[in-house]
Formats: C-alpha cells, sequence, structure tokens
C-alpha cells in the first residue's frame, strides 16, 4: 500500500511535468491544427537556460527558494521568447501551404534545436545545481515527500491554474478559445489572429521552459537530447486527453505520469518508454478524439 | 416499367448531433427516368445524396436500390453496385491526366496492381481495351483531344464533363449529378441539356440530378422533387411543382438574395 | 527477345565491375558509402509508395526496416548459417552464396511485411496528422520491443556470426548483389505505380472520397500499399543488416524515419526519381562531407525548412527524370509508340 502510494505521487510528479509540455501542445494544435514538433526541444532549451541562469546566479553554492524562482523567471522568458521566434520564422510563411509542409517545417526545427543545442551546449550531459536544498518534508510510514517534489508540484499546480486564469478570464485567453474554433470567423470579428497565435506559442513555450527546470530540479542529469523522448510523450498526453482541449492536456498528462510509473514500478522499467506509445496507439485506435475531446465531421 | 423503383428512400433521415439535415425523406426514382432534387441552399440535397452513396450512413429510414437495402454501406461497395456520382464541389483527380481519371473508374482497372508486375499478355490486352474503352467515353463527351492533358490544366466547363466521363467509366445503371450547371453560362447549360439527354439514352441510365437553376431542371427533368429544410415539400411533374405554393414560398427568399 | 537478352548481358557486366573491379580501385570507406547509398534508396523508393503515391504521411519506417534487419538477421545466425554450410559444401562457394543470398532478404521482407499488415489494419482509417503520430508511434514501440529481445543481442546490438558455425560468413557486402536488389525493387515499385492498377493507389492518393466514389476501396488500397513498403523496407533492412555484419536499434529509431521523410519530401512526394536522387545525394553528402561534424545535421536540417519554403513540393514534384534512353514512359499507362484509336 505505502508503495502504491509513493508511485501515486511519482507518478503525479512527472505528470505533471508532462502536462505542462503538453499544455504547449494542445494550445498550438488549437490555433493552428498544427503538430508543432519543436516543442520538445523548447522545454531542453528551458532546462539548459535555467542551469546556466542558475550558475550565472551563483545558486550552486547558496541555494534559496527566490532563486528558484529567479530561474524559472529566466527561463520561462527566454524560452517564450524562442517560440516567438520559431512561430514567425517557421510556421508564419507556411500558413496556406497546407497541412504537410508545416509538418515537415516542424521536423526540421525540430531537428535543427536538437544538434544545435549540441554544438551550442555541447554533447556531454550537464548537472543541475540544486536550487533548493533536499529535505524531507513529510513522511507516513516509507512514503517521503521531499521539498523538492512538493516544489514540482506546487509549481506546476499554479501555473497551470494562472493559465486557465488566463484562458477563461482574459481578453486574450477568449481571442485565443475563438480563433480555435473558427479562425476566419474570429479574424472578421477583429481578433488580431497573428497575434494570438504568436501568444500561443508564448505562453506553451513559457510552460515548457517551467517543466524543463523543474526537472532539472529533481533529475539533475540534462543534456541537449532531452527534449525528444518527453515531448513525444507530452504529445500523446495531449492526445489523450483531446487534442486542442486545455484540460485534457492537464488530464493527459497527470494520467500518463501515473500509468508510465506504475508501468515502470509493477512490471518492467525497460518497458517504460514504450508504454506511452502503447497508449497513444489505442487512444488513436479507439478514441482519436481523446478522453475530453469532440470528434470531428469533413464536409463532402 | 420495372415493379420495384431503381432507388427507393423511404423515411431518410440524416442527423448530425444537434443538427437534422434530412428528415422523413420518401423518394422512389423509376428506371430509366430523369429526374432532379431541388430547394435552396441549405435544403439537404447534397447531404440526400450524401447519404445514398455511403458518405454517411443514414440515421434512420432506408435507401433501397434494385430492391436491396444500401444504408450505410460503404461507399466502395454502393459504386460496385452500380450508383456513381459527380461532386458538387468537382473531385478530380488533379495530379492525374484525363485519361487516367476516367480509366482509374474502369472496373477491370481498379483492382490494385500487385498483380501487375508479371506483365503477361492477358495483362497487355486488358490494358488496351480499359484504355479504348476511356478514349471511347472521353469521345462521347468530347475530351479526347485532351486525354493527356493533366486534369486540374482544364477549363471548368470541361473539368465537369471529365467527371461525368469518369462516372460513367463504372457503368453505372444509376447517375447522380450534383449541380452539373454550376458556373455555367446559358449556352453551356444547353449543352448540358443535350447532353444529360443523350447520356440517359445512350448508356441507358437512370439519372437524378441536383441544381440550383430551376429553369435548368424544369426543362429537363421529368419528375422534380423540391426540398426545404431538410423535408420534401412538393413531389412531381415540373408543370406542377413551379406552381405549388410552397414551393414558391420557400425558394422566395433565396431568389432574392440569388438575383 | 533480344532486348531481354542485351538486358541480360548489361547486367551481367554490371555485377561483374561492381562486385569483382570496383572493391580493387576503391578504399573501402567508399564501398561502404556507396552500399549505404543502395539501402537508402530502396528505403525512399517504398516510402515514396505510401506518402507520395498513396498519400498516406508515415513517419514509422524505420521500425519496418528494423524487423527486416533483425528478422533477417536472426534468421542467418540461427538458420542461414546451417543451409549455407550444407550448400557450400555441394556447390562451388560462389553459386552456394549466390543461391543463398535472396534468402535472408526474403526472410526479413515478409517479417516487415507482416508487421505491416498489422499496422497498417488499424493505422489507416486514420486521417493526416493522427496517422503520422500513429506511424511513429508503432516505429518505436517495434524498436523498443526488439531492443528488449535478448535472443537479438537486446542493449548491445546483434552480430551477423553465428557460433555453431564460425568459419561460415553470413555477409554479403559485394556491391552487385546489393545493387542488383536496388534496381529489381525500383523496377518493382515503379511498375507497381504507373500502371493500370497503380492508378488505384494515386487514385487514393489524389481524393479518397472520389476513389471511393469509383469504386476503389480506399483502406484495402492503402492497406496494400503499406504492406508492399513495409515489404521493400525489410529488404533495405535485410541488406543493411548482411552488409555491416553488426546492427543496433539505435540505426532504427525515429531519426532514421524523419531521415527516409526528408529523402522522399526533398525530392518530391510523387516523383521515383526525385526519391532516389534526394537519397543518393543526401545519403553520400554527409559522408563525404564528414569533415562538417556536427554542422553536418545542422545543415540538413536548414535544408528541409528551405525546401519547404522555397520549393515545397521538393526537386521534381510529381515528375520523373526523363532519361530519354529508358523509357519510364513505357512504364506509364497508355505511352505505346503509336497511340491506339478505338476501332
Amino acid at each position: 500500500m505505502e508503495n502504491f502510494l509513493q508511485q501515486l505521487l511519482n507518478g503525479v510528479a512527472w505528470g505533471s511535468i508532462y502536462a505542462l509540455i503538453a499544455l504547449g501542445f494542445t494550445m498550438v494544435y488549437g490555433v493552428l491544427k498544427l503538430i508543432n514538433f519543436a516543442h520538445g526541444e523548447v522545454y531542453m532549451v528551458g532546462a539548459m537556460t535555467g542551469y546556466y541562469a542558475a550558475h550565472a546566479l551563483g545558486l550552486a553554492r547558496a541555494p534559496s527558494l527566490l532563486g528558484l524562482a529567479a530561474t524559472l523567471a529566466i527561463a520561462m522568458t527566454a524560452c517564450a521568447l524562442l517560440g516567438a521566434l520559431i512561430e514567425r520564422v517557421a510556421y508564419r510563411p507556411l500558413r496556406s501551404a497546407g497541412r504537410l509542409a508545416p509538418l515537415i517545417t516542424a521536423i526540421g526545427v525540430s531537428l535543427l534545436l536538437q544538434n544545435a543545442g549540441q554544438l551550442v551546449f555541447g554533447a556531454d550531459p550537464k548537472f543541475f545545481p540544486p536550487l533548493i536544498e533536499s529535505r524531507e518534508v513529510f513522511r507516513a510510514g516509507a512514503i517521503a515527500v521531499s521539498n523538492i517534489q512538493l516544489a514540482v508540484l506546487s509549481t506546476a499546480m499554479c501555473l497551470m491554474a494562472a493559465l486557465e486564469f488566463v484562458v477563461m478570464r482574459t481578453r486574450f485567453g477568449r481571442a485565443m478559445r475563438a480563433v480555435s474554433y473558427d479562425a476566419p470567423a474570429a479574424a472578421l470579428m477583429g481578433v488580431k489572429v497573428d497575434r494570438v497565435i504568436q501568444g500561443t506559442f508564448v505562453l506553451g513555450s513559457a510552460l515548457a521552459a517551467a517543466a524543463g527546470v523543474l526537472v532539472g530540479l529533481s533529475n539533475p542529469k540534462i543534456d541537449p537530447l532531452m527534449g525528444l523522448l518527453p515531448g513525444l510523450k507530452a504529445f500523446v498526453a495531449a492526445v489523450l486527453g483531446g487534442i486542442g482541449s486545455i484540460p485534457g492536456a492537464m488530464l493527459g498528462g497527470l494520467l500518463l505520469g501515473v500509468v508510465e510509473t506504475f508501468v515502470a514500478g509493477y512490471l518492467s522499467s525497460t518497458y517504460r518508454d514504450a508504454i506511452a506509445f502503447v497508449v497513444l496507439v489505442a487512444i488513436l485506435l479507439y478514441r482519436p478524439s481523446g478522453i475530453l475531446g469532440a470528434p470531428q465531421l469533413e464536409k463532402v | 416499367m420495372l415493379a420495384v423503383p431503381l432507388l427507393e428512400l423511404s423515411n431518410l433521415a440524416v442527423r448530425f448531433g444537434g443538427l437534422t439535415a434530412v428528415a422523413g425523406l420518401d423518394l422512389a426514382v423509376e428506371a430509366g427516368s430523369l429526374a432532379a432534387l431541388i430547394g435552396p441552399n441549405g435544403a439537404g440535397k447534397t447531404t440526400a445524396f450524401n447519404a445514398i452513396t455511403g458518405v454517411y450512413a443514414p440515421s434512420g429510414g432506408s435507401v433501397r436500390f434494385l430492391g436491396r437495402e444500401i444504408g450505410g454501406a460503404r461507399p466502395f461497395a454502393i459504386a460496385r453496385l452500380g450508383i456513381a456520382r459527380t461532386f458538387q464541389n468537382i473531385r478530380l483527380f488533379r495530379g492525374l491526366t484525363v485519361l487516367e481519371n476516367v480509366v482509374a473508374a474502369l472496373a477491370g482497372a481498379e483492382r490494385s496492381g500487385v498483380r501487375d508486375l508479371l506483365r503477361g499478355r492477358a495483362w497487355r490486352e486488358r490494358e488496351d481495351s480499359a484504355r479504348a474503352r476511356a478514349v471511347f467515353l472521353l469521345e462521347r463527351l468530347g475530351l479526347e483531344r485532351l486525354a493527356d492533358a493533366r486534369a486540374n490544366a482544364l477549363a471548368y466547363g470541361e473539368q465537369r464533363r471529365l467527371e461525368i466521363a469518369r462516372a460513367l467509366a463504372t457503368g453505372p445503371k444509376l447517375l447522380l449529378l450534383d449541380e452539373p450547371a454550376a458556373g455555367m453560362n446559358p449556352a453551356e447549360k444547353h449543352a448540358l441539356r443535350e447532353l444529360v439527354r443523350r447520356l440517359r439514352d445512350e448508356f441507358r441510365l437512370t439519372i437524378v440530378l441536383i441544381d440550383h437553376d430551376v429553369q435548368f431542371v424544369m426543362n429537363l427533368c421529368e419528375r422534380v422533387a423540391v426540398l426545404d429544410h431538410g423535408e420534401k415539400i412538393a413531389d412531381g411533374r415540373p408543370e406542377a411543382v413551379r406552381r405549388d405554393p410552397k414551393v414558391i414560398e420557400a425558394y422566395l427568399g433565396s431568389e432574392a438574395e440569388s438575383a | 527477345m533480344r532486348r531481354a537478352l542485351v538486358a541480360a548481358g548489361l547486367a551481367c557486366a554490371a555485377l561483374v565491375v561492381l562486385d569483382v573491379l570496383l572493391p580493387r580501385l576503391l578504399n573501402p570507406y567508399y564501398l561502404t558509402i556507396a552500399s549505404r547509398i543502395g539501402i537508402a534508396i530502396i528505403a525512399a523508393v517504398s516510402l515514396q509508395l505510401v506518402n507520395g503515391f498513396t498519400g498516406q504521411f508515415s513517419i514509422g519506417h524505420a521500425g519496418f526496416m528494423a524487423i527486416g534487419a533483425y528478422g533477417s538477421a536472426a534468421a542467418s545466425v540461427y538458420l542461414g548459417a546451417g543451409l549455407l554450410d550444407g550448400l557450400a559444401g555441394v556447390l562451388p562457394a560462389p553459386l552456394a552464396r549466390a543461391l543463398y543470398f535472396p534468402l535472408p532478404l526474403l526472410v526479413g521482407g515478409l517479417a516487415a511485411a507482416a508487421a505491416g499488415l498489422l499496422v497498417g489494419i488499424p493505422t489507416l482509417r486514420l486521417r493526416g496528422d493522427y496517422l503520422a503520430i500513429a506511424t511513429l508511434g508503432f516505429g518505436e514501440i517495434i524498436r523498443i520491443g526488439i531492443l528488449n529481445l535478448d535472443a537479438v543481442g537486446g542493449a548491445r546490438g546483434f552480430s551477423l556470426a553465428s557460433p555453431a558455425y564460425p568459419a561460415i560468413d553470413l555477409r554479403f557486402e559485394g556491391l552487385g548483389g546489393i545493387y542488383a536488389v536496388v534496381v529489381l525493387s525500383v523496377l518493382a515499385i515503379a511498375r507497381l505505380v504507373h500502371a493500370g492498377g497503380g492508378l488505384a493507389f494515386r487514385a487514393v492518393g489524389e481524393d479518397e472520397i472520389a476513389a471511393e466514389s469509383i469504386g476503389v476501396g480506399a483502406t484495402r488500397v492503402k492497406v496494400e500499399a503499406f504492406v508492399v513498403s513495409s515489404f521493400f523496407a525489410g529488404v533495405a533492412g535485410a541488406l543493411f543488416a548482411l552488409s555491416e555484419g553488426y546492427i543496433h536499434t539505435n540505426s532504427f529509431g525515429f531519426t532514421r524515419s524523419f531521415e527516409i521523410v526528408v529523402f522522399v519530401v526533398l525530392g518530391g512526394l510523387g516523383s521515383l526519381s526525385g526519391a532516389i536522387v534526394a537519397a543518393a545525394a543526401l545519403t553520400a553528402a554527409p559522408e563525404l562531407l564528414r569533415g562538417l561534424g556536427e554542422w553536418r545535421m545542422i545543415l540538413y536540417s536548414l535544408l528541409l525548412i528551405a525546401t519547404m519554403w522555397l520549393r515545397p513540393q521538393g526537386l521534381l514534384g510529381r515528375r520523373e527524370l526523363s532519361l530519354p534512353r529508358w523509357r519510364w514512359r513505357s512504364l506509364r499507362l497508355g505511352a505505346r509508340r503509336a497511340p491506339a484509336r478505338a476501332q
């Protein structure tokens, strides 16, 4: 029982990371109907930026919560800019080029960032400095909750709540939802679609960056290729929850994290990575619109 | 006259979630006839066609072809039973040549090619006769000079005729034409009228068409059914239908728009 | 008849050149590049059938190559070594090897084709992006599955050497054999696509709904294309295993799938010759430009992005290179010397 709860906790922690990244996928898909393959790399850049920022701020020697907040802020800002740049340079010129060209370009951008990352950051793994000292906060029998896990969970929850607020209660959020339902109609209503799309990329990238820093916090070993697999898994999470649906991304991320952790814990850890893909295939075959998504029709 | 109508719709309904596109449609089409389905925009005409050809499964009611229930069958199976169609927004195989568009539809050529790897004499003969048949159909529609042109290089009217040639290549008993006269000027419409009559006689077809142009339809068809908001409001000979007050009222609003 | 004899004669001459002369003239490094080019060509051309002609965007091709590679390698090591040993005892060695050579290829191809059927049937109901992601997912499932199989080496990789028959050389590095398979594969796919029945593939690729309206079962055609494509991917994988002598699942990840997609897209979706040219150029160039080191992949990705901006239809779009003496046209429908008129 205790093992079960511990696994559950780990699963939720990982799941919230996936959820943060998945939100970026789902928002971009909502407004552009595009799978942003490069999103996983933005998460990697977030982790890397956090690494350099933490060192620059001298946090390796003096960890603190404030330092964590500062690192988050810096990484999120940097990646927000990166996201806007990617949108402007790689996707906007191809807005009218059908579905295939943007997809291929997304793959190209992803490859570019991975390899540029290897060039710029060096291919060797780096070790994220401990931004807050690891302490056990809570113990119930054999279950240990560290302050790092708490930090990860609470940060993730706060960010998701903030996003929910932006999407539901602000004008920008309303504009974003309008564009995702019907972009031409939104444009006719005076919504600046280009701005909304750019803003969507900015938000999604900032969240991915936060995920990167949080991962650095809990699993310190980072490298330029770290974005590949989590990126794909987060995409699976988005599809699981219903691509285009923000609550879906959150739900999908948490579910995937929990399922993955349980399978790795109880069955076999070597199949851990395959789980996401099995889930993906199962979802696409039985309910392509995802848990919270709505089925789509094609007009003949 | 056949005892059983070639095509029979009974209480056909098509619903999309909360939207009812077609409701309680009864229609009987006799073999060899030239009928039309008209009605204002959004009346459900193309949806009815789609339900007949299998693109949509009926939400209720039945579709019977030659006495057999075909509602809910896959489109390709329905096509092989003998129902061919054209589309409102032309759906040609744009990257293929005119000839290839037609050959693709010939029954003999539609088997996928794995067995083609060995090209024996039987294969060659099949290919030659397919080609000959395709050329014949193109001639019938006045497109033989364009046989090797890319389909998307054709003029609009030629594209519409190519779609008809392709539909004919399947050797259908029933031909459904969705807005065949759209975008045509009066001279072209006249030519199309003659073409449709000629095709019905020469290929022994039954033809049902959808069109907006009430005039065009009245001068061509023997039977007209009128849909409005998914329901049939009139059905009979053209002269009777054009005078039906319900039909006039249904069109009054949209006539003002399209004038 | 005379044309067939001439063709056979040329083929034999080519084989002699490739297998005997070239190894004496060229550095083994170049020979390796040449065999990798051949394998890339088969991979690209087989993917073109699905992505370019049938219009289904599949990005899990490396998974089928993996099955072909590992299937043929396992068959070679566990079954083939004994067979080859037996053959070599009865026949002169070159003949025995020549007779044996197609077998591992067939095993790899058929295994991959079976996988293609299993993957294709459920997946090909999906459209566009969803199909792409599903194929990506399956590719990864296959790779991770193989990675966990100890019988074929698991994480250590798999060597093409049979412990029971250590003296038997299971490797086939000869360019002649490799390119014979390349030529046959390309011809087979070209025939499939540019013929009467092949129109079904292209019709489905152009417009599925229209294809169904003329009686073409879209799902069946898509599955057929997928299975054929997987077969040849398996053959390519098998060739890779036979020529390299050592395989590891790292060679068959989604990076490899993406590379093949790049060949097909840059060459032009719908052009076989385009895929061939792109596969050859993009396989050779990075090897020859090895001095660029890490910049190689960066250039690669920039090239991909630039192509999407400037020329999204790729090098040749849908057209084929017309080499006048080769008579591509004779493979296409209705292009006989004198157009036949209906009698």
